[in-house]
């Protein structure tokens, strides 16, 4: 098991966060491994996902049949797309089980749709896990500072 | 009120005029007539279990605290401090033994009582305490768990008023073999830069999911291998009904078999065993043909004038904020007595399509931001309401139903809107009150 240093982990998280900016959402999904969980916790910080609520806890197919249905071109929420630009920094590396690696990080995302701006921010809890000879995301939890308030669209990838 | 916005002509039959989407001062009298005059739905009992549990909460735009006092008694109270006016309650949820104005100190019972006057010496003795209580709700009552209240006492009993809604509001309980549900898993919060009613027209809107909602029924539908939604075309055989006082819904009942709504209900998510657990329970507790009854209606899209949507496992209070911002909070329930895995089941159903980032809710929300912006068009003054209208017909206990996808459920909006608005009635139809016999 090869280890995973700051700066190889900060590397999959720009090369990550670009492919989503750039909406380039089938780039990403090989990021992932087969047993991805995209989770946006509500109302907090996500302690309890089998009795709260969550903004998104999509596992593999659920997470493609998000993916499919943005690219159908009436997911009208994201018609016209919001296009996005964030921020990754004050990345820690945590250790996990079985050789896994917990990245914690920081990020700004700014959002611009239909000429209105906005601003998320947040920490991104990536766990990363050796398959196929490279990195790839196991768990992308995000945890919004905002997720307990009024959010009126969050249909693109955060 | 300038003559040109007489609510008897704004508000027809068959169409309803822009003006009553953009115009402050009908936002402002709707806040009045509707939200400070008439039954408001707060919440569930749940959200205020133990004694001393506080939620806060809006008549409108006003905020209140909707509390449970050491006897148990659920009141609301204005969040507003005698004194000077700051509100009393800063979180939204919590357990507290008094409510402490933090400006000067006042101190307030969970009954909105004055209790702590700091420094007391400085009013004179003819200062009553007594006048100075937290405004309250005259009215409060709960039907099945939901908790309603009026700031006006000059309201009918809550049973009548939701009528014939009660039908439906008991099937949605008996879903959980108690009879009760909880709301007690946390809230979907989303916005969108359009006017309140928007919201309430479209929960029970069974014209527009297969425009609004292809993408979603697309990508299902590819992966189950056929075509889904056909429930929201020409050849349903659902139907919409107005259920008197503005209340309606997309009646999802009639002819659907009983064995099916199972799986619709929790997507094939759950294990065959705690599927056969649940039924066995609910067949125990309500006998094979209840039970039957309670599952075909399951799946429901019902509105409660003029803040409550229950659409499929969730409670969904509409707030106005302005005449074209609306905060719409979405509260999923569990079922009580059923193995945890439905529970999980029904929670992770609920997020694939609601919420800020689901399949489904955003999209609607999209056409709310679509309409406002388009109803700044002047000359074409009109939305037109009229779908199903020369089908429509009143069935032997008094609903006025036509097919699921007629505008039959925001006509019966309007009428509620037009009765509590104080305006006069469209058409003789006005009110439906005929209670369903069982």
């Amino acid at each position: 098991m090869p280890t995973l240093d700051r700066r190889e982990a900060e590397d999959l998280l720009y090369a990550e966060a670009r492919l989503l900016d750039e909406l380039r959402y089938d780039e990403w999904l090989n990021l992932l491994t087969a047993d991805i969980l995209y989770w946006i916790p509500c109302n907090g910080r996500g302690t309890d996902p089998a009795h709260e609520i969550s903004i998104a806890y999509d596992d593999s197919p659920r997470l493609h049949d998000r993916v499919g249905r943005l690219a159908t071109g009436i997911a009208h929420a994201q018609s016209p797309p919001s296009q996005t630009r964030r921020l990754i920094s004050n990345v820690q590396l945590e250790e996990a089980a079985d050789g896994a690696v917990q990245v914690v990080s920081a990020f700004i995302l700014y959002e611009l749709r239909r000429g209105r701006e906005r601003v998320y921010a947040g920490q991104y809890q990536h766990r990363l896990r050796f398959e196929d000879g490279r990195w790839k995301i196991a768990v992308k939890k995000t945890v919004l500072v905002n997720n307990d308030e009024v959010i009126d669209n969050l249909t693109f990838i955060v | 009120m300038p003559e040109q916005l007489n609510l008897d002509e704004l508000v027809q039959e068959h169409r309803v005029h822009r003006k009553i989407y953009t115009e402050p001062e009908i936002f402002a009298l709707e806040m009045e007539r509707i939200f400070e005059r008439g039954w408001v739905f707060l919440g569930h009992e749940s959200e205020v279990a133990q004694v001393g549990d506080y939620k806060t909460v809006r008549f409108g735009s006003q905020p209140a605290i909707m509390t449970r006092d050491e006897n148990g008694a659920i009141h609301v109270v204005m969040n507003r401090c005698m004194h000077r006016g700051a509100t009393i309650c800063q979180q939204e949820r919590g357990n507290a033994n008094y409510f402490r104005c933090w400006y000067h100190g006042w101190t307030y019972s969970s009954r909105g009582e004055l209790i702590g006057l700091p420094y007391p010496g400085g009013y004179g003795s003819h200062f009553d305490r007594g006048k100075f209580a937290l405004i309250k709700a005259a009215k409060v009552a709960t039907y099945r768990g939901l908790i309603f209240a009026s700031l006006t006492p000059e309201v009918e009993e809550l049973p009548d008023y939701l009528g014939a809604a009660k039908y439906y509001l008991d099937l949605f309980m008996d879903l959980s073999p108690e009879g009760a549900v909880e709301a007690r898993a946390g809230t979907h919060k989303y916005g969108y830069d359009g006017n309140w009613k928007f919201q309430m027209e479209n929960g029970v809107d069974g014209y527009h999911a297969n425009f609004v909602h292809q993408s979603f029924f697309e990508v299902q539908g590819k992966k189950l291998g056929r075509k889904v939604a056909q429930l929201f075309t020409e050849g349903s055989p659902m139907e919409s009904k107005d259920l008197g006082h503005g209340h309606s819904i997309l009646d999802m009942a009639p002819k659907r078999q009983a064995a099916r709504p199972v799986s619709n209900l929790l997507r094939g998510a759950t294990s065959q065993a705690a599927t056969d657990t649940y039924m066995a329970s609910l067949e125990q507790r309500f006998g094979k043909e209840r039970t039957s009854e309670i599952l075909a209606a399951s799946n429901v899209n019902l509105a409660i004038f003029p803040n409550l949507l229950i659409i499929g496992i969730q409670f969904r209070n509409v707030i106005p904020v302005g005449v074209g911002r609306t905060d719409v909070f979405l509260t999923p329930t569990t079922l009580r007595g059923v193995p945890e895995e439905i529970n999980v089941a029904r929670l992770r159903a609920h997020e694939s399509f609601y919420g800020p980032a689901g399949g489904g809710a955003p999209d609607d929300v999209e056409m709310f931001n679509r309409c406002q912006d388009g109803l700044r068009v002047k000359g074409a003054e009109w939305l037109e309401l009229s779908r199903g209208l020369e089908r429509e017909y009143t069935s032997a206990d008094g609903i006025i139903a036509a097919h699921l996808t007629d505008e039959v459920p925001q006509r019966a909006f309007y009428r509620g809107w037009r009765t509590a608005m104080g305006a006069a009635a469209a058409k003789p139809k006005l009110a439906v009150a005929a209670a369903i016999v069982r």
